[in-house]
């Protein structure tokens, strides 16, 4: 029976977050009305000349650094040619021989084990544009041509469907983190290719590979690799071959279908683009560019497990990139980090579904989080009470304090106070006392209660709690 | 009327004087154009808007500004904004542009005035213009040769004493070859001095916008207003505003000057050498010293300019699909049908031809043997171009190898046209200045010209040595003389 080892190449796009086009100086931007964001150069309009946003050079160079990728000091574009409605000067202009960066890595964790991903090559290009078939029109929009792109190819080094998932969601994780893009693959700000071969031992050479194109989210890329394996070894288990062939990933099958049997020799014409001088890039500029990354996924998720957070919560809080951003601000501070996590993750986290915001919208200065963060880890606020003032905490101006003072919830921190309240519930439930002291523990429960519910909430439980055993037990 | 026979500074005072009015210049300009009609230098002319133009000029205060009011003719693969713009093609014959190239931006803030587009090689691909998809132009001194190409509208219209200033463009020597032809001086400038933005790309890396002028003075003049760097163009070079007329009417003593070898090989028919020879007499007689050197890849730099040449512009010619802009296929099969037809019928034999063989030199593992390979050869010659500039000002040969030729010599030998442009050639692949100077005529009465090779950016060198051969020569470039018009 099949027993085969299959190999697996990822491709990705990638649209870069800059404000203008590569290429000119029309928005980059998504969700417009068609055609609104183009001018002639995008267009592909007789005359018209390349300009180069070097903003674009910098993210690339960002993109090449978080991928351990080396850079290129001098390089140059090329034109890719072919004529395709999608494509204005039919010639993209693209990175074929001096890709900006090249001989990188990922790590990803496979199993509890760290397997690098190598990365073949990054290269800048330009997007094109988005065409919809309508019966027999097509209809173009060309405010996605020029929008900048890198393509991030790895080495053929996955095995699984899982490994291509694990490093796609990584890539994904470092591309958003840093700022590069905003890797919404809804949107297409992010699509994948996949090339697939298998064989059987990994002396043999490489066998026949498929590409599956454009696959819209990573769980699809995963599943289409899976199925694809799956296909190719039926094939070779009856004895059978296949040509080299473009395939794509087909929701309503769940299943990859062919698109077009590779034909031998595609011929892009490749050669430099005359209109755009070699770019130069120089050290310094590669150590601007690397001031400007944040920290990264995996230092944000070691840091908050060295400051006490759980793995669970520090792993939540990367996925919230909002919400680590603002404890990330916080890190230098002396706060019970466990608490805040917990905090940010609870009780904030649901204000900010329910009100479909984000945290830096609402007034929660870092000033009053640290106050707030204090105040429960000290236990002089319940998190009962937290409830209640939460919405005001988030909405008002005023400090922690203020708002604990004017809602009437001072926590009773007086000890006399306290006795005092407790030996009167003890004295009006002397059949408790009796039955704790026969020793039934439901009795000091029911006691509690009675005590925390003539404070109305507002007694420190621990506290309450070991002077009612105190006053039980004299 | 014969204001546009003046002196450029006796029109200037006379518009100055309020003596005439810009309107005076475009009347008159379009009354020669009517009368050398059967020249067909013009693709489209902008009347009506350029009298507009010269209207509103009335309001405006001349200034020192010598090109104030003064008609201009530009080449009709320069972008003009609402002025159709065809590139002497079927598949632009429509096609009326929404912006403007910034040298025609530059010239509209020099209040020069736009006159028409003028008549040229189909996407500026051959030497005769007469690839053009609207007939060829005709040379004023023999209506049955020709201009040259492929700016030969530009130089036929200043020729013929139409108007003043034209704009031409030169991958292949397209402005000097026509202006040696026809008597006229034209300079194509050092790559990158002139904005490319809004010429309509044919070889990207060897394309350039030059002026071209009855005389060298008003060569200078038209070149400060079209130079200068612009953020449009990424290979515009980063100069800041020089005057080229600043060199001009100063003495030669002392000059040193190289003639290379192969310049006066038997390439070149023994008239036009003779008459480089007597420029070299004259010149040594005034004080400059005149070498023979010989240099190397001279002769190949047909074969390189074709291979750089066909391969970019079978690229840059992708664009014209009939998707976007321009002529298209009535209701086509399919896509490829779309393509296929629209480009069948909208390009002209030579430029389809060109496309081909392009495509050819790129393809496969064609574009390492052939295209790079020219791109670093290019360099070689270059550099060898350097060496000669360390020891001497200029260089100078003919610009042709005959006199303009006869209108139905046989166009079937594509590789003999390209043959007519070896000479001019080398210096678009080294991207240095170059400029053709009538200074004689032929046994056929037909002009000949010397081609005056600068280092790079140093245009103004050109135009010292120019304009003092043009003094001391002092031809009659006028074909007009016996008044035909008016």
């Amino acid at each position: 029976m099949s027993n085969y080892i299959p190999t697996i190449g990822i491709e990705v796009h990638c649209e870069l977050k800059t404000k203008t086009k590569i290429f000119s100086d029309s928005i980059n931007g998504y969700g417009q009305m068609a055609n609104s964001l183009t001018n002639v150069i995008d267009l592909g309009y007789p005359g018209t000349l390349p300009t180069l946003n070097k903003e674009v050079i910098n993210l690339a160079i960002k993109a090449a650094l978080i991928l351990n990728c080396k850079i290129r000091p001098v390089m140059h574009f090329d034109r890719k040619n072919y004529f395709y409605p999608d494509n204005p000067k039919n010639y993209q202009i693209t990175q074929a021989e001096t890709p900006i960066g090249y001989d990188g890595y990922v790590e990803i964790e496979v199993d509890g084990k760290t397997k690098k991903i190598g990365i073949e090559e990054i290269h800048i290009e330009e997007d094109t544009c988005k065409s919809t078939h309508r019966g027999t029109k097509t209809l173009l929009d060309f405010n996605r041509a020029g929008v900048p792109l890198i393509e991030i190819v790895t080495k053929p080094c996955m095995e699984s469907g899982e490994e291509a998932k694990l490093y796609l969601e990584k890539l994904k994780e470092l591309l958003f983190y840093s700022d590069v893009s905003d890797c919404k693959m809804e949107e297409g700000s992010m699509r994948a290719d996949a090339n697939v071969s298998i064989r059987k031992q990994k002396s043999e050479p490489f066998r026949t590979k498929a590409e599956i194109k454009n696959i819209g989210s990573i769980s699809n890329v995963k599943l289409s690799i899976e199925k694809e394996i799956k296909r190719q070894e039926e094939i070779y288990d009856k004895g059978e071959s296949f040509p080299p062939q473009t395939r794509r990933f087909d929701d309503k099958l769940n299943d990859t279908v062919l698109m077009r049997v590779k034909e031998t020799g595609n011929d892009y014409r490749y050669f430099p683009e005359p209109d755009i001088p070699y770019v130069h890039i120089t050290q310094e500029q590669i150590e601007q560019v690397r001031k400007t990354i944040s920290m990264l996924p995996d230092e944000r998720r070691k840091t908050y497990q060295k400051l006490g957070i759980s793995e669970v919560n520090a792993k939540k809080l990367v996925q919230n990139r909002a919400l680590s951003d603002y404890l990330n601000e916080l890190l230098e501070e002396k706060i019970d980090f466990k608490t805040a996590a917990n905090l940010l993750l609870g009780d904030i986290s649901a204000y900010l579904n329910k009100m479909e915001t984000e945290i830096t919208k609402t007034s929660l200065t870092k000033e009053k989080f640290i106050e707030l963060t204090n105040d429960i880890s000290n236990e002089t606020l319940t998190s009962k009470n937290l409830k209640e003032i939460l919405t005001t905490i988030m909405e008002s101006e005023k400090s922690i304090s203020e708002i604990i003072k004017e809602a009437g919830i001072q926590n009773i921190t007086d000890n006399t106070a306290i006795t005092e309240m407790i030996q009167k519930i003890l004295k009006e439930n002397q059949d408790s006392v009796v039955d704790y002291k026969n020793g039934k523990d439901r009795a000091i429960k029911y006691l509690m209660g009675q005590v925390m519910k003539e404070s109305k909430g507002s007694l420190n439980p621990k506290m309450a709690m070991a002077i009612l055993k105190e006053e039980l037990n004299k | 009327m014969k204001y546009l026979d003046k002196s450029i500074e006796e029109i200037h005072s006379l518009l100055k004087k309020k003596e005439i009015k810009p309107i005076d210049l475009v009347e008159e300009a379009f009354e020669r154009i009517e009368a050398n009609k059967e020249l067909n230098a013009y693709i489209t002319l902008n009347k009506e808007e350029a009298l507009k133009k010269a209207k509103k000029l009335e309001e405006k205060e001349i200034g020192d500004n010598l090109l104030f009011g003064l008609p201009i003719a530009v080449k009709d693969n320069i972008i003009t904004k609402d002025l159709k713009t065809t590139c002497a093609s079927h598949i632009l014959e429509n096609f009326i542009p929404i912006y403007n190239a910034t040298v025609v931006e530059r010239i509209k803030q020099n209040d020069m005035v736009i006159i028409g587009k003028t008549n040229m090689d189909e996407f500026a691909m051959g030497s005769s213009s007469r690839t053009s998809y609207f007939g060829a132009p005709k040379n004023p001194w023999n209506k049955e040769k020709i201009s040259g190409g492929s700016s030969g509208g530009s130089a036929t219209t200043i020729a013929a004493r139409d108007v003043l200033f034209a704009l031409g463009t030169d991958t292949g020597g397209s402005i000097r070859q026509p202006a040696s032809y026809t008597g006229i001086v034209g300079m194509k400038p050092t790559y990158g001095r002139v904005s490319r933005y809004g010429l309509v790309a044919f070889a990207s890396s060897l394309d350039q916008i030059g002026p071209m002028t009855r005389n060298v003075y008003e060569n200078a003049l038209l070149l400060n207003v079209l130079a200068g760097p612009d953020e449009k163009d990424l290979t515009s070079a980063d100069k800041e505003y020089e005057d080229f007329t600043r060199k001009i009417g100063k003495d030669i003593k002392g000059m040193k000057i190289a003639i290379p070898n192969y310049f006066m090989s038997d390439i070149v028919t023994e008239e036009i050498r003779n008459e480089v020879e007597k420029v070299k007499k004259l010149l040594e007689e005034n004080g400059a010293t005149v070498d023979y050197v010989d240099m190397k890849y001279l002769d190949k730099a047909v074969t390189l300019y074709q291979i750089i040449a066909m391969g970019e512009a079978s690229s840059n010619l992708a664009r014209f699909d009939g998707i976007r802009y321009g002529y298209r296929v009535d209701s086509p099969k399919d896509l490829d049908d779309l393509y296929l037809e629209t480009r069948k019928e909208g390009f002209g034999k030579e430029v389809k031809r060109r496309i081909m063989v392009g495509s050819y030199l790129l393809s496969g593992e064609n574009a390492k043997t052939y295209y790079n390979k020219a791109l670093s050869i290019r360099d070689d010659m270059k550099k060898e171009f350097d060496k000669v500039f360390e020891n001497y000002d200029l260089i100078i040969g003919p610009t042709t190898t005959t006199t303009a030729y006869d209108l139905t010599d046989p166009m079937d030998d594509p590789s003999k046209s390209f043959m007519d442009d070896v000479l001019v050639i080398p210096v678009n692949m080294a991207g240095l200045p170059g400029l053709s100077l009538p200074i004689a005529f032929g046994k056929d009465k037909m002009p000949i010209g010397l081609h005056i090779i600068g280092n790079s950016f140093d245009e103004a060198t050109i135009y010292q040595l120019a304009s003092y051969l043009e003094k001391k020569l002092n031809l009659d470039l006028n074909p007009r003389k016996d008044d035909e018009h008016v």
